[in-house]
């Protein structure tokens, strides 16, 4: 009897465990209700962790970047335009024909400890990078780095670069040599010492498992102490933070969906929307099965894009430009598309026939059997997929479709399991990301087979045409070069919106923040004054 | 007598309803052969019912009604012999544990735990890395990774039911353990099968759905959970009354038909019992 009692009890205690751990959980301090204070700007985004804000350990994707950014200056900066402003470098001399350069810092510039930036930070940064090599920029262009003074630093490199100032300087993250002198695995290095940087904002708390962040604003900051005290960095569903703004819980939700905008408007919030300019591409394997350009002509003249706008965008995206680059780029050039590959299935027949193709009752034949390409992509392109499928197969092509979980896609990709695949990344940001994303063997590029080296010998061109008329001009044969050759077909160029409430305003910039990333939140949108362009 | 007749009646109207309800589940099955409609995608994206759409349209401008009709075989044939097949393992493991010798019932019941312990999607996903199934591959995948729960569950009634006089005395009398599962332990356990069945069925439904989001079949293999889950996009609109009542309504008919399906099989088996042979 007493033991059927005391196992109750025990039962009860255990119960009564669960329920305390349940409310306890539910009671975790939210960085959401932080926000009741009137200085701490509260920025939501759907995506997960984006690791530590440090640039060896953050997540390696745009997101990721951004936000470490608000912790680590680089030496140039964007102004509220997205033009090449000062940061770090208070000026800079291009000398010997864009063969060097003489760079000047800023005297008032400390890390977050107190320790002011020098040109020894700089040459060690530079030094360290060539060990440790960065995801989003490179200082193999760099010959020598020879510091002045504690402000003045002179470089010189190997040949000349069009983008040294708008892509290496201003990607690369200044280090503090007294915090990273010792690390050897900085990628290991993932203490909040790590995060010590000299940009607006230092890393106060980060949670890993929630993908929180809370950043506190650098008084001393060389531009002048930033506008909001502290930056509450949250993970949150776009519905929950619609809410959670109207509740005035929330400042700016960065990743508002299109199909909420009329709804989020409704409730009162801004919202700001822009063409994003990272499209949704088909990328080809153009190493393998589908080597032959005709056949990607005529896939890309069978593919009604003006339906994939109406159907998978409900009309809130663009019929993308099929030469990489977008509108709203300031190299984009209008007239280098002599394909445009408005949806035509004739045209489609008639280069299916060119390449060996043959019809048979409506289905297409190679070699006496039925063409059946295989059709990869991640859940985020599913309904795209879907409706590409259905139209290729309206044309007479069988598709077999896999939507697959990340690894398993980047291991197909990899291994060109493929005839077909869907992606989509940045066509922003200064050309120089042009040869990874086209020619490079990373699983989101185009891994295009250059066996002619034509669009690999622009891409060097424009990369040494420190004339921005002339690299315009190199840069128009590449999209020429681009939409005929067709390492990818660019279908759409999504919107994007932002909402915002009413204590903040972020804006998109033309090109995207930095290398080319589509959100709304240019460091620039917490300074008390943004930096202006020029030198 | 007048008991027997009556009883013997019933197996009569039950046989009648047999032949209604497979009718009917054929009908509903193979009504998509018939259509001529093509399920294609277009830019009426999400239409309310309509004359020209029924049932409206989805995400992707499909036709609901074409997508129930062209659903309903995969549906049914994927769920009906994964969960046989699933149960069928399941009762073989849970009678071999019962009766076996006892290295036979370690090992059974140590293989279950393991089963237990390994997440499904696990497997899935190693199946997934590997093989591109069709149908058959599909049935097999599902029935293999979700035997492993009822063993445990069959194999306690099982227990209790060869404790009882009448395989007791089967078993004196000579009869093998087999004789005593047919004739005695499955009709014993048949309303637990049938639960059983029922559960592995509408779990066989939503995981087939799922198997299009581990990369294992063609997302576009139409089933109602897959129909179900596509919905799910829709519950802050209006539209998940014509995307996701529908696909529910037929599984929810599909499993009261395989309900009502096994509650005769069960009234069969006890009349077939009580009358004698």
């Amino acid at each position: 009897m007493s033991k059927g009692r005391n196992a109750l009890l025990g039962i009860g205690g255990l119960g009564g465990l669960v329920v305390a751990m349940v409310v306890m959980l539910a009671d975790q301090p939210d960085a959401t209700q932080a926000s009741a204070g009137e200085h701490v700007l509260v920025i939501t985004q759907a995506d997960g962790d984006q690791g530590l804000l440090a640039p060896f350990a953050h997540r390696r994707n745009g997101l990721g970047y951004l936000y470490t950014s608000y912790v680590f200056d680089s030496l140039v900066g964007q102004d509220a335009h997205g033009k090449v402003a000062p940061a770090l470098a208070e000026s800079w001399q291009e000398l010997d024909g864009g063969l060097a350069y003489d760079i000047r810092l800023r005297q008032n510039a400390q890390w977050h400890d107190g320790v002011p930036v020098t040109a020894a930070d700089v040459a060690f940064t530079f030094s360290y990078l060539s060990s440790h090599p960065y995801p989003f920029a490179t200082v193999e262009g760099i010959a020598s780095v020879t510091v002045i003074s504690d402000t003045q630093i002179h470089l010189t490199l190997k040949q000349r670069d069009a983008s040294f100032l708008s892509h290496t300087l201003m990607a690369l993250p200044i280090l503090p040599e007294h915090v990273y002198a010792d690390q050897a695995r900085p990628e290991r290095f993932t203490g909040l010492d790590a995060a010590t940087g000299s940009g607006p904002y230092s890393l106060i708390s980060y949670d890993k498992v929630q993908g929180r962040y809370l950043l506190q604003r650098n008084r001393d900051y060389y531009d002048g102490a930033p506008r909001y005290e502290q930056l509450a960095l949250v993970r949150m569903a776009p519905d929950r933070a619609i809410e959670a703004m109207r509740a005035d819980e929330v400042d700016i939700v960065s990743d508002l969906p299109m199909d909420r905008v009329e709804y989020a408007k409704k409730q009162g919030l801004n919202v700001v929307t822009a063409l994003g300019n990272h499209p949704v591409r088909l990328v080809f394997n153009s190493g393998g099965s589908l080597s032959d350009r005709n056949l990607r002509r005529g896939i890309a003249y069978g593919i009604d894009r003006q339906a994939l706008v109406k159907i998978v965008h409900r009309g809130d995206a663009v019929i993308a430009e099929t030469g990489y680059l977008q509108r709203g780029s300031p190299w984009f050039s209008v007239q280098s598309h002599p394909r445009n590959y408005a949806y035509d299935p004739e045209e489609a027949a008639v280069l299916f026939e060119t390449s060996g193709w043959q019809s048979d009752d409506g289905v297409w034949q190679a070699g006496g059997r039925p063409v059946q390409l295989r059709l990869i992509t991640d859940k985020r392109h599913a309904q795209m997929a879907t409706v590409i499928a259905d139209q290729l197969e309206r044309l007479g092509i069988g598709i077999a479709l896999r939507v697959l979980e990340r690894g398993a896609l980047q291991e197909r990709i990899a291994s060109g399991d493929y005839d077909l695949r869907l992606s989509s990344s940045s066509a922003m940001g200064d050309p120089n990301g042009l040869r990874d994303r086209v020619l490079g063997d990373n699983w989101r590029s185009d891994r295009y087979a250059d066996h002619q080296g034509d669009i690999g010998a622009v891409l060097d061109a424009q990369a040494r045409a420190l004339d921005a008329v002339e690299r315009k001009a190199i840069l128009a044969r590449f999209q020429t070069l681009y939409a005929e050759e067709l390492p990818a077909y660019m279908l759409t160029n999504p919107y994007l919106a932002t909402a915002y409430s009413n204590r903040v305003h972020p804006y998109y910039l033309p090109d995207g923040v930095a290398i080319g990333i589509p959100l709304a939140l240019p460091k620039s949108v917490f300074l008390a004054s943004p930096p202006l362009a020029g030198q | 007598m007048a008991f027997r007749a009556s009883e013997a009646g019933h197996r009569k109207g039950d046989w009648r309803w047999w032949a209604a309800l497979i009718a009917l589940l054929s009908a509903v099955t193979f009504a998509g052969l018939f259509t001529s409609e093509p399920y294609r995608t277009s830019t009426d994206v999400l239409m309310p019912p309509s004359t020209q759409h029924w049932l409206g349209t989805n995400a992707v401008g499909q036709d609901v009604w074409t997508g129930l009709l062209l659903a309903a075989p995969n549906t049914v044939v994927i769920a009906f012999t994964s969960a046989f097949l699933a149960l069928a393992i399941a009762v073989f493991f849970a009678m071999a544990s019962a009766v076996g010798v006892p290295l036979v019932r370690a090992g059974i019941l140590r293989t279950v735990d393991m089963f237990q312990t390994i997440p499904a999607i696990l497997f899935l996903l190693l199946v997934a890395a590997w093989v591109q199934p069709g149908m058959l591959g599909i049935v097999l995948i599902i029935g293999l990774s979700a035997w492993q729960d009822d063993v445990r569950v069959i194999r306690a009634a099982v227990l209790r039911e060869s404790t009882r006089e009448n395989v007791q005395y089967v078993r004196h009398q000579g009869g093998s353990w087999l004789y005593c599962a047919i004739h005695h332990l499955i009709p014993a356990v048949w309303p637990l099968l049938v639960s059983l069945y029922l559960q592995a069925t509408r779990h066989a439904v939503m995981k087939t759905a799922g198997l299009a989001f581990l990369g294992l079949t063609d997302p576009r293999l139409l089933t109602w959970g897959g129909m179900m889950q596509g919905a799910m996009d829709h519950l802050y609109g209006d539209a998940w009354r014509w995307l996701l009542v529908p696909p529910a309504v037929c599984l929810a008919m599909f499993l009261y038909l395989v309900l009502s399906l096994g509650k005769i099989a069960e009234r069969q088996s006890m009349a077939r019992s009580s009358v004698g042979p």
